[in-house]
């Protein structure tokens, strides 16, 4: 109608599809990403990765507005450095955790259009799982998934990692704990399922795998596509390992 | 007061921004078109037909929405079939530009069509009527349509001239159609041209990279004018050399 | 209700329209966010289609049909809403039916063309079918795009939905006139898969049709390029894993004792 008020506004937002997820297990923690980037129905790119190692300890998985979890990263990587630079050690797994939370708050007007999961090693040697909301709420949990697919891959974890709906086998208990192989296995499984019904994941997934210090390759050295990120050696040890998701 | 926007198209609506041309000369009447159907940015469609027939010495261009033309014309075209078999002769011009008049003007509310009906008959020869968005009707003895027409009624009232003969006619359409391809990006493709006269319908057709060309800009894409030996201004010439 | 008028069902709208300005929206219609396409050669036409039905980011049906018959010699590829394309194709099919029943020639392409621009013309864009309608009859060839405010083009090589960009590059980087049907099969498949890959709302199988005087061939799933990788762990679950707070077992076989009244059986020999 000529006349009646209209209103135009910028929108500094996109959101970039793609799905991150995080498991912890007894002294390793697994973190991974499919490497999709998608804006409407276009595909921008079919390699853009959202999971990035911070230190020997921490990665981090960044979903949503991809400009924004790239800036975000970014700035994260710069306050661990100067943390090195101040401390001549890595930040602290929690520690890391409640700095991305006073990052994430200090734009509370402003937000990162972003889901956060961090996932390393905590100092007393456990694996660990945190997982942000965009303004910086935060909790330490076993698993999670974010990002446009988390609604398939949630309940599918909730069931196969904290056996939710599943009654143990009379005078059995579920595992507090699934070894290495099995979370791999439920990982890769997760995204070939989400890249099946969701039409932004696919492409290609990275998985990153945190070591607690000392400890065996619990079969990682037999995962094909896998190579160490490492950078000390003494202390825990990250991997990464690459894999193909469908195109379509 | 409640206005009808007649510019705005339903959402998605395939679009005929357009340039469309009749003119008439002592023997008949030449009509032209672009090619491009867009729907938003994208060309839908690069070779068009918007010189629709509608009897055998009446055609029209379409111009606005294609669904709407098409089905207007597809109405004009019955009545005209009906109109031909119940009087044993052919419709007047008149009779085919009232009968797009009437579904114009009295559906105004839901149509975007601007359509130029332009034909031969017996009894007044050549002739070309307008009907624009609101279901005007207008005779005139040349008439342009479409979002370039925009750009060259300057062109068109400073070169017409009567008692043009055919081939003068057919080359006044085909400068003017390109003139307003080059400047509405809504228009473009080849240009398809129609001569009707008593003796029949001729198609003509220029293709997209054999179109008339006039002024582009060499100056500017070329070689650089410099400005010690250029005797006039040297436009859009940014550094000298 | 004893009474029931002829087509849509319009009672339910104003309902509908105070709802969704409270807040409830309309619930999401399935769209195959789609790539089909058409393709002229030297003996018919070549029609081809994906696989892939969407609900928003959600892939509703992995191996859909979109390619769909109107009548023997003439198919039509779909996209859009996909209740309002199989309706649509499926109304204009049985009305073909009828008209060449009645009329007792083979039905032309030109007919089906008409029927589909009128229906979808008369819903105003209403009936979101987009169709790329092709077929073989007396007259030859044809190839048609029918847009769902009704507007249709004829065009020797074709494309609409979604993925209608990427395919559209194929075929104005390697359509040529008189081409075989192999060649046309191929730049088919090749338009198709560049939908699938390229356009997230694409994705799936090539299904592709072939018409020529001579009949038509129906090539459902004719290349399969995204089969589903092999799972990495079993997901069958141990029995006894649902739990349950009542068991209650029902004899489902009912047992009936016949007495006879009065007579002797009936002679059934």
């Amino acid at each position: 109608m000529p006349g009646a008020p209209s209103q135009r506004q910028f929108n500094p937002y996109s959101e970039n599809g793609g799905t991150i997820l995080a498991i912890a297990g007894q002294d390793f923690s697994v973190i991974a990403g499919d490497t999709r980037q998608s804006e409407g129905y276009s595909i921008q790119t079919r390699y853009a990765p959202k999971v990035f190692r911070l230190t020997d300890r921490a990665v981090l998985a960044v979903n949503g507005f991809a400009a924004d979890g790239n800036m975000f990263v970014k700035n994260v990587k710069q306050r661990l450095e100067w943390y090195r630079h101040a401390h001549a050690k890595d930040m602290p797994l929690r520690a890391i955790a409640r700095l991305i939370q006073t990052m994430l708050y200090a734009r509370r007007f402003f937000p990162y259009y972003v889901n956060n999961i961090l996932g390393g090693i905590e100092e007393d040697g456990t694996g660990a799982v945190y997982s942000f909301d965009p303004v910086g709420s935060y909790e330490r949990e076993a698993c999670r998934a974010a990002g446009a697919a988390s609604s398939l891959v949630q309940p599918f974890l909730d069931n196969q990692i904290y056996y939710k709906n599943q009654l143990a086998a009379t005078g059995t208990a579920h595992p507090a704990h699934l070894p290495l192989p099995s979370v791999l296995a439920i990982v890769i499984d997760s995204f070939t399922s989400a890249t099946e019904r969701h039409i932004e994941v696919g492409d290609g997934l990275e998985i990153f795998v945190v070591l607690a210090r000392g400890r065996s390759l619990q079969g990682l050295e037999g995962v094909k596509g896998m190579s160490e990120l490492t950078t000390t050696d003494d202390g825990e040890r990250v991997f990464v390992v690459r894999r193909e998701l469908k195109k379509d | 007061m409640e206005h009808i926007d007649f510019q705005k198209l339903k959402t998605g609506e395939v679009n005929l921004g357009t340039s469309i041309m009749a003119v008439q000369f002592d023997k008949g009447v030449v009509i032209g078109a672009d090619s491009r159907t867009t729907t938003g940015s994208y060309i839908a469609n690069r070779v068009t037909d918007k010189l629709t027939h509608v009897h055998d010495r009446v055609y029209c261009c379409r111009s606005g929405s294609a669904a709407d033309t098409q089905a207007v014309a597809d109405i004009v075209h019955f009545y005209l079939q009906m109109y031909a078999q119940q009087t044993g002769a052919p419709p007047p011009v008149h009779t085919a530009a009232a009968l797009f008049q009437k579904l114009c003007y009295e559906n105004k509310d839901g149509l975007s069509a601007g359509i130029i009906v332009a034909g031969w008959d017996k009894e007044v020869g050549p002739s070309v009527y307008n009907i624009p968005l609101g279901g005007g009707l207008f005779r005139q003895p040349w008439s342009i349509g479409g979002s370039g027409s925009t750009y060259v009624y300057g062109y068109c009232d400073a070169t017409y001239k009567e008692g043009w003969n055919e081939a003068q006619t057919v080359e006044f359409v085909q400068n003017t159609l390109s003139l307003a391809m080059a400047r509405d990006g809504s228009s473009g493709g080849v240009i398809r041209m129609c001569v009707i006269t008593e003796e029949g319908v001729e198609r003509k057709f220029v293709p997209g990279n054999k179109l008339p060309k006039f002024w582009e800009g060499a100056e500017v894409l070329g070689k650089p004018v410099s400005l010690a030996t250029a005797s006039g201004p040297a436009p859009m010439a940014v550094e000298p050399l | 209700m004893a009474f029931n008028n002829a087509g849509f069902d319009f009672s339910n709208t104003s309902r509908n329209a105070f709802l969704s300005e409270k807040g409830l929206p309309l619930p999401k219609a399935t769209s195959t966010g789609t790539t089909i396409v058409g393709c002229l050669f030297k003996d018919g036409i070549v029609l081809g289609a994906d696989t892939r039905a969407t609900e928003g980011p959600i892939v509703a049906d992995k191996n859909c049909e979109k390619i769909h018959y109107i009548t023997e010699n003439i198919r039509c590829c779909g996209a859009g809403t996909a209740a309002d394309t199989e309706f649509t194709t499926a109304m204009i099919s049985s009305n073909m039916e009828l008209h060449g029943l009645s009329s007792g020639r083979k039905p032309r392409v030109v007919t089906a063309m008409t029927m589909l621009k009128q229906y979808l013309f008369r819903y105003q864009g209403q009936v979101g079918a987009a169709l790329v309608l092709g077929g073989v009859d007396a007259s030859g060839p044809h190839l048609f795009t029918i847009h769902p405010h009704g507007s249709t083009d004829k065009l020797p090589y074709v494309t609409m939905g979604s993925g209608s960009l990427a395919a559209m590059a194929v075929f104005e980087r390697g359509w040529r006139a008189g081409m075989t049907r192999e060649e046309a099969l191929q730049l088919v498949t090749a338009a198709i898969s560049a939908g699938i890959f390229n356009d997230l709302g694409s994705g799936s199988n090539v299904d592709a049709c072939v018409i020529t005087a001579q009949g038509t061939e129906e090539l459902r799933n004719f290349v399969k390029p995204n089969e589903r990788v092999q799972k990495e762990r079993s997901y069958t679950f141990r029995r006894g894993t649902t739990a349950w707070k009542t068991e209650n077992i029902r004899d489902l076989i009912v047992s009936e004792s016949v007495k006879m009244v009065g007579g002797d059986e009936m002679d059934t020999s």
